[in-house]
């Protein structure tokens, strides 16, 4: 079975081979979100315990709730940058003209 | 009380960001003042108390964010507070009103994001906060006058970014396999395994493109020549240091094998030297400070490979100051001449511009007593044979690439008139390296140094005999590629074959 760890790595790759061979600006930014979302899937994965249940009310075992908290953090990074990277596209293309 | 230290900043940038909102905008530059230099205030109280280590809001520190100052990372926050405190009084009144209130805001980050990571001890912090200084600079960066700013910016901002998120992977290897990301936690129930070393090689990998290391370098020349002088002062300062303290943390807390270590000697010294040849052949006056940065952050890199932080941290200190004081300078030079042609610029009529950039030069060379020598005397202890040589010759190659700046310079130009002000500023920095050399080094070799500066003016006229100087040097420059989208994909594949490089050699 695969685990949601080598499912995040493989993503993290496929944006990696994305950034790669694209020439097309907005594809690379595109790429760069799929990097961003196979380290989430990751992430996610680390915090999961076999059966674990939802860490809300103390419960016997549930899962890491650390790396999720995390996650979100580096999603409001991701974006952050997204929007920053878009921007710069624009301006390149105004200048161009 | 350390964490105060950028809570300020912090404060200060929010407050500024809500003025115009309130109708108050004249009073940013104010806010922004006061946000620069409120850490100074904290400063003596923390060096009082050194070496002092807290959890932010008194947690166990296995549930908390541990914060901390010693031997190690004052050097860091101490650089960082002078530069920032010039480059605030730098940017008084610097932008048009239109972008002020942004410009502020988005410089304060970067400073509070830079004393975020600089006292971080734990790794998803630093991350974070070296990531707000990072976001903060991509901005920065792409609001410049300078054409092209924005090309620059957009590569800075992917390769940095992707940088980042290779950062965490290794990060959450390490958590996986740790259980905590509390540096002191980690280095108590560390175990190596090949996963931990996967994430030490995926760890360093990214550390070394955010503080451009050669052959991981090439966003960093443009990035930092196309941006407004106090800008690339900020930048090729502070930072590109914040990710060589990070690399310092981790070789504080893994163990580091011989092959990893010979690897990032290797990388150090190749660093140094191809900084040097490309600043050689360089026209343009930033763009030669910024391939100078690739070398001096070899340097750094040296100190960190041969597992001697401090000596790393207080180079890092020297070029902080030097670096600085030099684009402040040469970067008024040019913004009062409307070019950064160094053939069309001239300091002959600016006395005190004049004497500012020879002793930053003669700093940034390591000639005793100012602070580079203490840097280099401090690296230079641990090596032995051929490597010892190989550092005295890039210190000349410094020096030849500085005789060049000063030759091109010292050639008479029109009359300009330089604000009172910005001289003063680079003044005070150049005189600031001649303290600081004095204070923590004071040792004199004159006849050291003056075989290597006639070395290096010897080397110099010979090269210019030799038309090396007329040399027009095409590549690696961004116009040898078709588009950008082909630029950032061919050094993608650079950065995938160096990540794959270190891959095989923790392993």
């Amino acid at each position: 079975m695969i685990n949601p760890e080598l499912a995040g790595i493989i993503i993290i790759l496929i944006g990696l081979y994305g950034l790669m061979t694209k020439e097309n600006l907005i594809k690379i930014v595109l790429s760069i979100n799929v990097v961003s979302i196979g380290l989430v899937l990751f992430f996610i994965g680390t915090g999961y315990i076999e059966g674990g249940d939802v860490p809300i009310m103390p419960r016997e075992k549930v899962v890491d709730p650390l790396p999720a908290t995390l996650m979100l953090t580096t999603l409001v990074v991701d974006v952050a940058i997204t929007s920053l990277a878009l921007a710069l596209i624009l301006k390149m293309r105004r200048e161009e003209e | 009380m350390i964490p105060l230290i950028v809570a300020f900043p912090l404060a200060a940038a929010f407050l500024t960001s809500i003025l115009p909102a309130l109708r108050r905008e004249r009073f940013s530059k104010h806010l922004f003042l006061i946000g620069m230099l409120s850490p100074w205030l904290i400063l003596p109280q923390i060096i009082n108390n050194l070496p002092s280590n807290e959890v932010v809001g008194n947690w166990s520190r296995v549930s908390g964010i541990e914060v901390a100052v010693d031997a190690y990372n004052i050097p860091f926050i101490v650089a960082e507070l002078i530069l920032s405190a010039f480059v605030a009084l730098y940017v008084w009144g610097y932008y048009p009103r239109k972008i002020e209130n942004k410009a502020y805001v988005l410089i304060l980050l970067l400073h509070s994001g830079l004393l975020g990571a600089f006292i971080s001890r734990d790794l998803f912090n630093y991350y974070i906060y070296m990531e707000i200084a990072s976001v903060a600079s991509f901005a920065l960066v792409g609001i410049s006058k300078e054409k092209g700013a924005r090309r620059a910016a957009f590569k800075y901002t992917v390769f940095s970014l992707l940088a980042s998120y290779i950062f965490i992977l290794g990060i959450g290897i390490i958590y996986l396999k740790t259980g905590y990301l509390n540096l002191a936690l980690i280095k108590e129930n560390l175990e190596m395994s090949r996963e931990i070393n996967v994430a030490l090689a995926l760890s360093f990998t990214s550390l070394l493109l955010k503080s451009g290391i050669f052959p991981l370098h090439f966003w960093l020349p443009d990035a930092h020549s196309k941006a407004d002088a106090p800008v690339s002062a900020l930048l090729s300062g502070l930072v590109v240091k914040a990710p060589a303290y990070g690399m310092i943390l981790l070789t504080l807390t893994f163990p580091i094998n011989t092959s990893m270590q010979k690897t990032l000697l290797t990388l150090a010294f190749l660093s140094m030297f191809f900084g040097i040849a490309m600043a050689i052949l360089q026209k343009n006056s930033e763009r030669l400070l910024a391939y100078h940065t690739v070398s001096q952050m070899g340097y750094v890199l040296l100190g960190i490979s041969l597992l001697n932080p401090l000596a790393a941290a207080y180079y890092a200190l020297a070029h902080s100051l030097f670096k600085g004081g030099l684009f402040l300078s040469v970067g008024s030079l040019a913004e009062h001449y409307g070019t950064r042609d160094l053939e069309k610029l001239s300091y002959r009529n600016n006395k005190s511009l004049m004497l500012a950039i020879v002793l930053l030069s003669l700093a940034i060379g390591g000639v005793s007593p100012f602070i580079g020598a203490f840097g280099k005397a401090m690296l230079i202890e641990n090596l032995k044979g051929f490597l010892k040589y190989a550092f005295y010759a890039g210190g000349i190659g410094t020096l030849v690439s500085f005789t060049k700046l000063n030759y091109y310079l010292s050639k008479r130009g029109e009359k300009i008139e330089i604000p009172r002000r910005k001289e003063a500023i680079s003044l005070s920095l150049g005189i600031l390296t001649l303290l600081g050399g004095i204070y923590l080094y004071p040792h004199l070799s004159v006849f050291k140094d003056s075989i290597s500066l006639v070395i290096a003016i010897f080397i110099f006229y010979l090269l210019r005999k030799l038309g090396v100087f007329e040399v027009s040097f095409k590549a690696f420059t961004p116009e040898q590629f078709k588009t950008l989208g082909k630029e950032i994909n061919a050094y993608m594949v650079l950065f995938t074959a160096v990540l794959l490089l270190f891959l095989f050699n923790f392993l």
